[in-house]
């Protein structure tokens, strides 16, 4: 027989294992909700799913236009919609995923105070669904890579763990985002000045070479920071990346990701009650 | 014994008020919306949770459900729990029906593959078969509302919490619903009801838990711990009607009480449904009412719904009154209220009059037992008798 013992919020909130069993429980969910996204995201818009595709795509026209035709930054040498680009379909990951979650539980309070399942699954099915908007701005990066005659090389499936990476980074910001959001509106007012800031804090708009030598270790405890020169380095420079931000990113990730769930957990337990 | 599918250890909870994104959210006020509560609901019983509104019952749900947890001690569930409460959680109006019922399916905690298997079924028990591809926010309320209930009584689950929902759609859809928990009761299940409708808790459930103010007032035979809540609530009725009466003309006349009487005249408190049962308005008048009206009122508990109205000018004589002690009696053979509780008022006013000459609301309350069974809002006195088979043939224009 299925025993189920509930106890008080503070009691049993560490168990990281179990939060992860119970989660599995719930993967049904998870797969039904996550699809749900995907399939309403642009519902009544009339272009559907083209969005995915124009929205980067224009940001990068934008950002052609302002830093590289007017402002002249630099970008390695390299055409620089095609060095935007590159950080840009990361970078919109993050600060959409981000933005999404952080709204997911104020924005799904009648299901919060009526019905229990595992409270992270909203933030998640936001984050998968930015993974899906990823690979599909992919599809125009591919194109824009054979428009500048940049073939791939062979070291472009490191994409994959860095894709990885960034949604485990996304998913721990998002987190703590979300549980924070639920007692606090105050998160969800300052975040579009957080992430232009944010933006401008990685390097998506420059390259990593600027960055003063000083500030470098600083710089990249970003994980954003690491995963867009990673990226660079694999399409654009055609080479390995760089192990070094990487392995910065990979760490902090690593760090945060447990804390960030369990600091999530810890809110659920009265989040009904607040929210 | 049976085994204990629920067990609420020394239970308790705490809120804290006010808007906790200001000030201080460690201080504020602090209310206990349920304090050391403990019971047990033993595997295919069915628990009835009865008490005034803000008592503590949908805490107990919310814990239950873990939609929120507890400040003190344990609660322990043996099977798998599924809630059927507010109808239609999770519908996004963009979506088909079909797609509502996998979404809000699995967000009540049901697998894909189980959807799949009763999806047939769903459809089915909702009504809405012709409209399952069409987005549900071209639904009507009561479509919507149909398959909400649909899809959540076709959870799979050992103990099921039952909170309030059979208030929805018609008549027809919920005698269906009744139906369902019947069939989910023979079957085993372990249940939680929550209602106001003391008629159904008092049919459906084996046991009933009062809860007053947080806490656990008494937990056992269903009809008994009904009648300790019925008249818990009577003296809250008593003030809430009160505050409707009519202001009367003073000094002419003055209602003393209205009491009631059983058929051997015998003075009552309750009665059932289908009895016999005499009103006695006492009144004392001072100056002569010439074609008085005099009138009983009997209200439901919420102190606004008129059920029932007796009235010397529905039938009889002009009643003159002449100064004096003197009483009317009002008989009815067969009472048509549910089982209940009803406040109880009256008053006096000439036919032609403008005013009312004295309104009375003392503390009488009529409670009305279960009697003969029924199944909808009153019970119609009636007979019957049998009809031979040949005259039922017969066309009347054949006589």
């Amino acid at each position: 027989m299925h025993t189920v013992i509930i106890r008080p919020a503070s009691s049993g909130w560490l168990r990281l294992d179990e939060h992860v069993a119970r989660l599995g429980e719930y993967s049904d969910l998870l797969y039904t909700l996550t699809l749900h996204r995907i399939s309403v995201r642009y519902k009544q818009t009339s272009l559907g799913i083209v969005w995915a595709v124009l929205q980067p795509l224009l940001m990068m026209v934008i950002f052609t236009t302002v830093f590289s035709v007017l402002a002249k930054m630099p970008s390695d040498g390299l055409p620089y919609g095609l060095f935007a680009y590159t950080a840009l379909l990361p970078w919109t990951f993050f600060s959409t995923a981000v933005t999404n979650a952080t709204n997911s539980l104020v924005a799904h309070t009648q299901l919060i105070t009526k019905v229990y399942f595992p409270r992270e699954i909203l933030p998640i099915t936001y984050v998968i669904a930015g993974v899906f908007d990823y690979a599909i701005g992919f599809l125009v990066l591919l194109g824009l890579l054979a428009w500048y005659h940049v073939p791939l090389s062979g070291y472009a499936w490191n994409l994959l763990p860095i894709v990885a990476l960034l949604a485990a980074w996304t998913l721990a910001v998002s987190l703590v985002l979300a549980a924070v959001q639920v007692r606090f509106r105050d998160t969800g007012v300052a975040l579009p000045v957080v992430l232009q800031l944010w933006m401008f804090g990685s390097p998506v708009i420059y390259p990593l070479s600027v960055v003063p030598a000083d500030w470098r270790s600083w710089y990249l405890l970003n994980p954003i920071a690491g995963v867009v020169a990673s990226s660079r380095d694999i399409l654009l420079h055609r080479a390995p990346p760089d192990p070094e931000p990487l392995r910065i990113a990979c760490l902090v990730t690593a760090v945060a990701l447990p804390i960030a769930y369990l600091f999530f957990k810890r809110a659920e337990a009265t989040m009904a009650d607040v929210i | 014994m049976a085994a204990i599918d629920v067990r609420f250890d020394a239970v308790s909870k705490r809120y804290r008020l006010g808007n906790a994104g200001r000030g201080t959210p460690r201080g504020g006020r602090e209310f206990w919306a349920v304090r050391d509560v403990s019971f047990d609901v033993p595997h295919g019983e069915t628990l009835g949770l009865i008490g005034h509104n803000g008592a503590g019952k949908s805490t107990v749900l919310k814990l239950l459900s873990r939609i929120t947890a507890p400040t003190a001690g344990t609660i322990t569930l043996n099977g798998r729990l599924a809630a059927l409460i507010e109808v239609g959680s999770g519908f996004h109006p963009e979506l088909t029906g079909r797609e509502n019922v996998f979404l809000s399916g699995s967000i009540l905690g049901m697998r894909r593959r189980e959807i799949v298997a009763k999806l047939e079924r769903i459809i089915a028990f909702a009504g809405v078969g012709p409209f399952i591809d069409v987005p549900v926010k071209r639904y009507s309320s009561g479509m919507f509302v149909r398959l909400g209930f649909s899809i959540a009584a076709h959870l799979e689950a050992d103990i099921l919490l039952v909170d309030e929902v059979l208030a929805v759609g018609d008549a027809a859809f919920q005698m269906q619903c009744y139906e369902r928990i019947d069939e989910l009761r023979r079957a085993g299940t372990t249940m939680i009801f929550i209602s106001h409708d003391l008629a159904s808790v008092e049919r459906l459930c084996d046991r009933v838990a009062l809860v007053s103010e947080g806490r656990l007032v008494s937990c056992g035979d269903a009809r008994h711990v009904i009648a300790e809540y019925q008249q818990q609530v009577a003296h809250g009725a008593v003030r809430d009607v009160a505050g409707i009466a009519p202001a009367p003309t003073p000094g002419t006349v003055a209602i003393r009480t209205v009491r009631f009487n059983d058929e051997d005249g015998r003075e009552v408190l309750s009665t059932s449904t289908g009895s016999r049962l005499r009103a006695r308005v006492d009144l004392n008048v001072k100056t002569p009412v010439p074609d008085a009206v005099v009138e009983v009122f009997y209200y439901s508990r919420d102190g606004r719904t008129l059920h029932c109205q007796q009235s010397t000018a529905l039938s009889g004589d002009a009643l003159t009154l002449s100064p004096g002690d003197q009483s009317i009696e009002f008989t009815c053979d067969q009472i048509g209220l549910q089982p209940g509780i009803y406040a109880i008022g009256a008053a006096i006013r000439e036919r032609h009059g403008s005013g009312t000459l004295d309104w009375w609301f003392g503390s009488r309350i009529l409670y009305v037992e279960p009697g003969k069974s029924v199944r909808g809002y009153f019970y119609a006195p009636h007979e019957w008798r049998w009809i031979g088979a040949s005259q039922a043939d017969r066309h009347p224009a054949d006589v």
